[in-house]
């Protein structure tokens, strides 16, 4: 992570003035950049393709190949290199054209050395340098907050102690979890995750510890449960501050023993998982107000970590827009689309307080009802406007919980309707019914020799 | 018209200046060459240039200069280009560059 952050970034400068070049070069040095120099558009394509630069800087008019065509060509191979377009002339057609082709800023020379640095800082996207750790590569970040917490998740990774993450609904927790099981010595076994608030209490402890056949209406075959599932990897307790009080005490017990009890069972069993909890509760508040166990929250506050919010990681917005702009062009086999620089601006210092899920609903907003391939300002606000806060209709709220419940029951049932209807307190044909809703197959929760349903 | 005229620079570019002076000056004789030849391409080119990196480098008269070199260049107007040439003669005979703090 240290060697990540070394040099803020490898930028090409491409001018057929040397006096140009060797001007922007001691600028981009001053602020810890790496430049490399090109005096044509040839010698340009060529580091591009060797030195993998992470941002490109172009003169326009350049006497053999310019820098319209240098950018087309560049954005051919390499559609997410951030190219900024520098010209002598303040010419809207060129700034509009310049624009369509894909570049990042249009710059008016003579330019000042903060402005240059500015428009540098705010597109380049550096890349990880070879050799360096590869630790949550998978997270779009070039935020200092983000950079310090990875390098905190890092060293946590080499370790195996308990790790509590807090943040706010939609920040990524689960997917730093999920970093810090790939960075350790368990990531050869399973990441196992449940969330906690969405199961009732009963199906919980028997989706977390197993159940014995028979132990309860409806348990017509042993189900391991989770801890099992996760043993020799992680297990992901995601907002532990919903778990029940009564299963709390139960919790405790397999982290003092590392042994789990299923329901209905009088052995217990050993399990060797490492548990990664979370919530975005006030965890402390919640332990002062009775609602959760002061020793069950010291057991898991072993190392905590706080995920930044959207709004404290403004550097990474245009990272995550460029990135969910193309999962959403490959997805509809579409070219990518791009959003106009003073939309990623206006973006960048949005508030964000539906975070993750509302930059991804309002990118798909913008994808999907804007015709062209620049997104403009104007979009970008109606989408946001569109969008004031994430938070899920009654409607939306109610089919996630019922979907998870149905998953829970069919899981616990070991995919036998029958015994999963019972559970369910329905008939079998309005439990079909519900299945087919949610896109459910109970055939997939039928384990080998058992749950067969009695049809 | 012999006052000196200080020039407080960047000392992070102390080490270009005087290369990128060196360049203005030879500027100055293309200038007056490709004047004479009439190739107003050329003198465009090399006033676009001054204009773009002049103020960067904390020499701000020669962007103006530069600015209004190629002005004339695309104008072909040749009286306008041998003033901005013999201002460009008279600023570079008078600097004295003081390396800034």
């Amino acid at each position: 992570m240290e060697a990540a952050k070394a040099s803020a970034g490898t930028v090409l400068l491409v001018d057929d003035d040397q006096d140009m070049l060797n001007l922007l070069s001691k600028w981009l040095q001053g602020a810890d950049f790496v430049p490399l120099l090109a005096s044509s558009g040839e010698d340009a394509l060529r580091l591009v393709s060797s030195a993998r630069p992470d941002m490109v800087v172009t003169d326009l008019f350049m006497e053999e190949m310019d820098g319209m065509t240098l950018v087309t060509r560049i954005h051919a191979e390499n559609p997410l290199t951030p190219v900024i377009m520098l010209s002598g002339q303040a010419r809207i057609p060129d700034a509009v054209k310049a624009t369509h082709l894909g570049t990042s800023a249009f710059l008016t020379k003579p330019i000042a050395k903060e402005a240059f640095l500015a428009e540098i800082n705010t597109h380049i996207r550096p890349r990880r340098p070879e050799g360096a750790s590869a630790f949550g590569r998978n997270i779009i970040y070039r935020s200092d907050v983000m950079a310090e917490l990875l390098e905190q998740a890092e060293l946590v990774a080499r370790g195996d102690v308990t790790v509590f993450i807090n943040g706010e609904t939609g920040t990524g927790k689960e997917v730093l979890a999920r970093a810090i099981h790939d960075g350790s010595r368990r990531s050869g076994h399973a990441f196992v995750g449940v969330n906690c608030g969405a199961i009732p209490e009963q199906l919980l402890e028997s989706e977390l510890f197993g159940h014995e056949k028979g132990s309860f209406t409806g348990a017509s075959n042993r189900h391991d449960g989770l801890f099992l599932a996760a043993d020799g990897g992680t297990l992901f307790l995601d907002e532990i501050g919903d778990m029940p009080l009564g299963l709390q005490v139960k919790l405790l017990r397999v982290l003092q023993d590392f042994e789990v009890r299923p329901v209905g069972s009088v052995k217990s069993v050993p399990v060797n998982v490492r548990i990664i909890s979370a919530t975005h509760n006030d965890l402390e508040s919640l332990v002062e107000k009775g609602e959760f166990r002061e020793d069950l929250y010291y057991r898991l506050n072993v190392v905590p970590l706080k995920m930044p919010r959207r709004a404290e990681r403004a550097e990474d917005i245009p990272l995550l827009l460029d990135h969910f702009l193309a999962v959403n062009a490959t997805r509809a086999g579409v070219s990518r689309k791009r959003f106009a620089p003073d939309a990623v601006a206006y973006l960048a210092g949005a508030a964000w307080p539906g975070n993750i899920r509302q930059l991804i609903n309002a990118v798909e907003l913008c994808s999907t009802l804007y015709t062209g391939d620049i997104i403009p300002l104007a979009m970008a606000q109606r989408a946001l406007r569109q969008q004031p806060v994430q938070f899920k209709t009654l409607k939306d709220a109610k089919a996630e919980f019922e979907r998870n419940y149905l998953v829970s029951v069919l899981r616990i049932s070991g995919g036998n309707v029958a015994n999963a209807a019972r559970i369910a307190g329905r008939n079998r044909t309005e439990f079909y019914k519900l299945l087919n809703q949610y896109d459910l197959d109970a055939a997939s929760y039928r384990e080998a020799n058992g749950g067969q349903d009695d049809d | 018209m012999t006052d000196r005229i200080p020039v407080v620079i960047d000392p992070d570019l102390a080490d270009l200046v005087p290369g990128f002076l060196n360049n203005r000056r030879r500027d100055v004789e293309k200038l007056r060459a490709q004047l004479e030849a009439g190739n107003f391409a050329d003198i465009r080119m090399i006033g676009h240039s001054m204009k773009g990196a002049g103020g960067g480098y904390g020499f701000d008269p020669i962007t103006d200069i530069g600015a209004a070199i190629e002005r004339a260049a695309l104008a072909a107007d040749s009286a306008t280009i041998e003033q901005g040439i013999a201002q460009l003669a008279d600023y570079l005979s008078r600097i004295d560059v003081v390396t800034g703090a």
